[in-house]
């Protein structure tokens, strides 16, 4: 498949909505912080930022470099963020997903927040080359398979009608396919490879919006379930670990692999485990507000073919 | 009964049962006399429901060529629903092994009543032959090694010491 440019023009209407929006916010006394994004110095390059006033409201933008999820500003930093209004954040289609996941885990409230959504035609795979042009080359994986461009449920959506985009290769489902059909030894093979260049910097951690614990399972001593140095074993078991800690939770914004510093394919767990949720328990994260997940209920009628 | 069968390889099987049930039905076994494998290794737990995928992995990283995991039938939980917890969470846990490349037969799931001695020497026995079939599992172990010599086993020293575990 040959590379398409993909139309960004509609990130040029979004950013100048948004700070009228947020300008808007600010005077009407409505919010108190606004979390978004800015350029940062690099050309073409994105950054997070908080503001707390109108003044600071130009500052915001949105562009194809804007890849971080915020949501996480939310959930780790969110003790140090003063209770004394709303919180505006801007939220792509998959971020929302994420905040959604956390306030049916009573992490969040709905009504300590107001949502700025961003119709998202997709944003880049990597920002090591900030000013890079979208193409169907450069576009992250996650955004090839997303059923989530436009973001529903938020207090504003800045109204924009999509270009029509080049047809996208799914990228995740291939690789599951692939992975697959291979046997058991072979799949053994490859993820021996990938966790083996782990070096357990717990970026994928850090950045994820759900690995809100106040001490991870994988960092306790007694009794030490996971081996904590970046040797084999232990890196095996954390991402297992993490794996099944993220099933039925995650809402595939893809951070963990676009942080991950030594390019272990994370999402890809991430996205089998949703698969398999979706094909068990018919669940999949989504813009509703469920106070359950998949795997913290249960029906009578439970598959148990595999139960002696 | 032939009692003198020589085996080349004795699998370890860890089983981790909940008090209430598949414990009490292992009891029972026990005290009705009846025989099988002693090559499990029973944990007990207060529910299915506490058993925690990890433990499964740490039995694997521990040694262990197969696992078993017991406890009430869905319906007599003690806690009411800790075994319907249980039955989603392994649901998922299996398929994430599966997908890592683990051989999902050397882990054995099973609803064991109290009053199902017979059933217990069913499934134990079952599982340590089906194993036995497949030999140590190596894939766990093998990594526990490359953490000690970093490197694969290629001199006959190596191979003599691993051969020992």
């Amino acid at each position: 498949m040959s590379t398409q440019p993909i139309d960004t023009s509609i990130y040029t209407t979004i950013t100048a909505a948004i700070r009228t929006e947020a300008s808007r916010l600010f005077t009407a006394g409505e919010i108190v912080a606004i979390v978004g994004y800015a350029a940062a110095r690099r050309k073409g390059a994105a950054q997070p930022i908080i503001i707390t006033d109108a003044a600071a409201a130009e500052t915001l933008v949105f562009t194809e470099s804007c890849v971080n999820n915020l949501a996480v500003y939310l959930t780790k930093a969110k003790k140090e963020i003063p209770k004394n209004g709303k919180i505006g954040i801007i939220v792509k289609g998959c971020d929302l997903k994420a905040l959604v996941g956390l306030m049916g885990e009573s992490q969040l409230k709905r009504e300590d927040l107001y949502l700025i959504g961003i119709p998202c035609a997709g944003v880049l795979a990597s920002t090591a080359q900030p000013a890079t042009e979208l193409t169907t080359e450069t576009i992250a994986s996650k955004c090839c398979e997303c059923d989530a461009h436009l973001p529903l449920g938020c207090d504003f959506v800045p109204s924009i009608a999509f270009p029509p985009g080049p047809q996208l290769e799914s990228r995740y489902s291939a690789e599951i396919a692939r992975l697959e059909a291979l046997t058991p030894a072979e799949r053994w093979a490859y993820w021996k490879e990938q966790f083996a260049k782990c070096i357990k910097c717990y970026a994928c951690r850090q950045v994820c919006p759900f690995c809100f614990c106040e001490q991870c399972l994988c960092d306790r001593n007694k009794p030490q379930m996971v081996d904590t140095t970046p040797r084999p074993a232990g890196n095996t078991a954390w991402h297992i670990v993490r794996a099944m800690h993220l099933a039925g939770r995650c809402a595939g914004c893809a951070e963990c692999e676009r942080v991950c510093p030594m390019d272990i394919p994370l999402n890809l767990l991430n996205r089998k485990m949703a698969k398999e949720l979706k094909e068990l328990f018919d669940y999949e994260a989504g813009f509703e507000v469920n106070d359950t997940g998949p795997l913290t209920m249960f029906t009578e009628k439970d598959d148990q073919s595999f139960i002696k | 009964m032939d009692n003198t069968i020589k085996h080349d390889f004795e699998p370890k099987i860890i089983a981790f049962v909940c008090t209430w049930c598949t414990y009490a039905g292992a009891d029972l076994a026990g005290t009705s006399r009846m025989q099988y494998p002693a090559n499990v290794r029973v944990l007990k737990f207060p529910c299915t429901g506490r058993i925690d995928p990890v433990f499964i992995l740490k039995a694997f990283q521990q040694g262990a060529d197969g696992v078993l995991v017991s406890g009430c039938h869905p319906g007599d939980c003690h806690y009411i629903a800790g075994n319907f917890h249980a039955r989603r969470r392994f649901a998922a846990f299996r398929k994430l092994l599966e997908f890592i490349g683990v051989d999902l037969n050397r882990l054995q799931f099973s609803w064991v009543s109290a009053a199902e001695g017979g059933k217990w020497v069913e499934v134990v026995t079952d599982l340590t032959e089906k194993v036995r079939t497949m030999g140590p599992m190596v894939e766990f172990k093998e990594l526990a090694l490359e953490e000690q010599w970093s490197g694969a086993i290629d001199t006959p020293e190596l191979r003599e010491a691993y051969d020992a575990i």
